[in-house]
């Protein structure tokens, strides 16, 4: 199950790594390390030369206007960009837990496995609840009741879901309310014991009863994993998130804590975005 | 304009321009409201159409039927089925006998000496076969009397209607010199039922002959031969055992028994022949046309689903851009071969290449091969496959790639393979558009006549379903086919032109059956989207 097969740097399954944590609370450090990285679509350079440190347990909000390049950044952390016939890579390296995770050797299933994401509009499969959230076991070939039955409870429960659902997990995922609809594709992507979620824009479809109910997911889950958000909801980031990282037309500009960023922006871009006079 | 708005009132009326009252919009809209309304009254009048002409087709069968009873042709039909058992008997004996002088020739022996071996029992094939001659005489002659009954029936009603339309139009002189025979066919049948004594002698007799003759079953000293000597016997046998149920079927027989819709209704539906031209009776059963068409279909549909949804996925979900388009074009190309075209290959190019390849060695395991007949239930499925492909492609390729790219994404994302993906979101996501579209081509198949006209052998028979493998390699007759060999040489109005038409209705209506799944199908499958 390794990453990279002869690469002694093995990614640890989430369970050893929380378990870890609580042992000995060492130094975060950093199991998404951006290097160098420019990115294109064709001849269109998308990223330039972005450089940054994800740690480990924090959730870190990517924002900025339409079009910087946050997505884009995001997709290339689980490698979803690969369906993108022109992308390509310029410069640079992601990664994730010291493995690069664009050397040629590395299974994009191994690495999707460890990086789960949560897509801008929520997107269930039009099976039951049920088949939606094993689906990622499904296809490792899991099909014990028994285990099955553990991980729904078990996904459902950590997406804040279980209780809405349970009595009904036999009905189509396409049932839902939109919120719910997003809390159920988190609990499918939790499923598979990922190290990391990315999100991208998970609120952006959601009214506001719901992006809270999400927004105190993100808390929870904060604890035993790793989360990197997208959003243009401001007031989102600074709720949800520790660190933040603010993007202008494929460049970072600015990374800091959250409160530092929005008290105190070093950059006068960063000022200006978040302030409200532009994007 | 709105300036002067400003000042004063709006002036909100319209300044289009009108022609003959109407303004462009209203024009438009009219134009593709006519089209619309044209193509359904063309519909309706085609269904109407349909059902007139072939309306009329029960009444004029159950009469027919009524007459082939009244005047005995049914009674001596239940003897001819006899004779006709008794007759295959006799085949088999004598097929014996040929395979037995292949296995002498096989061993080299040369032509008196294999005479003198056959020679052997030859006595007991002749004595068998002289005991059905005076059963079959008898039916013969009986065969004459009802049938020249049933003709003289039939010219006295062309008289008497012919004299009646004359009455009609007031010539009555000329309708006076019009003799008109009062055929009374009880008379006749009286005549053949008298005989039915002489009948059930002769019967015995042969019974009797057959005891007599099988007791003594001659020897011919190959196993394999001698088995099947033991095999005759005992359908000899059983055939003895079959003839009291003819004499049964004979004596409850009753030409005055009413014909009734129902049994002509059934006849058509049910019938197993389709006999037309005939000098004894003509008889117009769907079921070798309808089983045709659906064995035909079938093979089509076998072929065709595999390659036409395996392209579809292909396409949609791995081949690369340049792959798409320069196979998807190609595929779609199909399509626009004239189904004459694609016949004639199969008459000049293919049906030949499926005879020859039938003999080639790595089949000759089968039993089926080699085939001997070039235009089979197979060419024509065959070809049929390839018109039904483009038609099952380009919508089951719409029908995947209708699937919404998230779902896809999802799964990538979740640490799916992209055969895993197809496999387990995709396809059953699309399922019911294919589905559909898989119904679609089906109906284009079974609707499909110059292809099977040319290339399916045109026999008309139930293909053997006994005959494992070499059941799709028999010859039949489709419903399409047949009506388009014979509707330009049938007398307007008669009972084999309403026939026709009653085939042409099945078929429509499997069609509208077909095209109204298919609906059902792709709306099921809209909702289950949410």
């Amino acid at each position: 199950m390794a990453l990279v097969k002869d690469n002694p740097k093995v990614i640890t399954s989430s369970k050893t790594s929380s378990s870890m944590a609580t042992e000995k609370p060492e130094p975060k450090r950093p199991l998404i390390r951006v290097a160098d990285f420019d990115f294109y679509y064709g001849e269109k350079q998308a990223l330039f030369d972005i450089n940054m440190d994800m740690k480990e347990n924090e959730v870190t909000a990517f924002i900025g206007p339409s079009g910087c390049g946050k997505s884009t950044l995001l997709r290339c952390i689980n490698r979803m960009n690969d369906l993108v016939e022109v992308a390509r890579i310029g410069r640079g390296k992601i990664e994730v837990n010291g493995a690069d995770i664009y050397d040629p050797r590395v299974d994009t299933i191994e690495l999707r496995k460890r990086v789960g994401m949560v897509f801008q509009k929520s997107n269930p499969f039009p099976k039951s609840i049920y088949e939606n959230v094993i689906y990622g076991l499904r296809i490792q070939g899991i099909n014990k009741k028994s285990v099955l039955d553990e991980a729904v409870e078990r996904c459902l429960k950590g997406a804040a879901l279980w209780d809405e659902v349970r009595d009904r997990l036999d009905t189509s995922g396409l049932s839902l309310s939109g919120g719910q609809q997003q809390r159920l594709c988190i609990a499918r992507a939790l499923a598979v014991e990922p190290d990391i979620l990315l999100m991208d824009e998970p609120c952006s479809a959601l009214d506001p009863v719901a992006t809270a109910k999400v927004e105190e997911l993100i808390h929870s889950l904060k604890k035993e994993y790793t989360i990197v958000i997208v959003t243009h909801n401001m007031q989102q980031a600074a709720r949800v998130s520790d660190k933040t990282a603010f993007f202008y037309l494929g460049k970072l500009i600015e990374m800091a804590k959250t409160d530092e960023i929005f008290m105190s922006p070093k950059n006068e871009q960063t000022e200006a975005y978040i302030s409200g006079r532009f994007g | 304009m709105a300036k002067e708005s400003k000042s004063g009132r709006y002036d909100l009326h319209s300044r289009r321009r009108r022609v003959l009252g109407l303004d462009k919009g209203q024009a438009l809209k009219g134009l593709f409201g006519g089209n619309a309304l044209v193509s359904v009254i063309v519909l309706a009048l085609i269904t109407f159409f349909l059902f007139k002409e072939g309306a009329g087709f029960f009444g004029q069968y159950r009469h027919d039927i009524e007459l082939y009873r009244k005047s005995g042709l049914e009674y001596v039909e239940i003897m001819k089925k006899e004779t006709d058992s008794f007759s295959e008997l006799n085949r088999y004996l004598n097929s014996i006998r040929g395979e037995h002088a292949s296995v002498l020739k096989e061993r080299g022996l040369s032509f008196a000496e294999a005479k003198a071996e056959l020679s052997s029992y030859e006595d007991f094939i002749y004595n068998f076969e002289d005991l059905g001659y005076p059963l079959r005489e008898y039916v013969l002659e009986m065969n004459e009397v009802a049938i020249g009954a049933r003709n003289m029936f039939v010219e006295a009603s062309n008289y008497r209607e012919h004299r009646e339309n004359l009455l009609a139009l007031g010539r009555d002189e000329e309708a006076a010199e019009v003799e008109v025979l009062d055929v009374d066919l009880s008379v006749f049948v009286e005549m053949i039922k008298e005989g039915e004594p002489d009948f059930l002698a002769l019967n015995d007799k042969v019974a009797v002959g057959i005891i007599r003759l099988t007791d003594d079953l001659p020897t011919i000293g190959i196993e394999k031969l001698d088995d099947k000597m033991q095999r005759f016997k005992e359908l000899a046998l059983m055939f003895v055992s079959e003839m009291d149920g003819y004499e049964t079927r004979l004596a409850e027989w009753d030409p005055q028994e009413p014909v009734g819709m129902g049994s002509a209704f059934a006849s058509f539906v049910f019938g197993k022949d389709w006999v037309t031209n005939s000098s004894i009776q003509d008889w117009y059963g769907i079921l070798p046309l309808f089983t045709g068409s659906l064995l035909v279909a079938s093979i089509a549909m076998v072929i065709a689903i595999p390659l036409g949804v395996g392209a579809a996925i292909y396409i949609n979900q791995v081949a690369t851009p340049a792959e798409q388009n320069f196979i998807k074009p190609y595929i779609e190309f199909i399509s626009a071969i004239p189904s004459v075209v694609i016949g004639f290959f199969g008459i000049a190019v293919f049906g030949e290449f499926v005879r020859q390849a039938s003999g080639w060695a790595i089949f000759s395991g089968l039993d089926a091969f080699p085939i001997s007949e070039r235009l089979t239930a197979f060419t024509a499925g065959c070809l049929l496959a390839l018109m039904a492909i483009p038609t099952i492609f380009t919508l089951a390729e719409d029908a995947i790639n209708n699937v919404p790219k998230s779902f896809k994404e999802a799964s990538l994302a979740m640490g799916a393979t992209r055969l895993q993906t197809t496999m387990r979101i995709i396809v059953p996501t699309s399922l019911s558009g294919i589905i559909s579209a898989i119904l679609l081509g089906f109906g284009r198949v079974i609707g499909e006549t110059m292809v099977v006209l040319l290339c399916a052998g045109n026999r008309i028979e139930i293909p053997d379903f006994t005959d494992g493998l070499a059941t799709f390699f028999e010859p039949v007759h489709t419903m399409t086919g047949i009506i388009a060999q014979e509707l330009g040489e049938v007398v307007n109005g008669s009972i084999h032109y309403r026939a026709l038409f009653m085939v042409g209705m099945v078929l429509f209506l499997l069609s509208l059956l077909i095209n109204y799944l298919a609906q059902k199908i792709v709306l099921k499958y809209q909702v289950s989207r949410g």
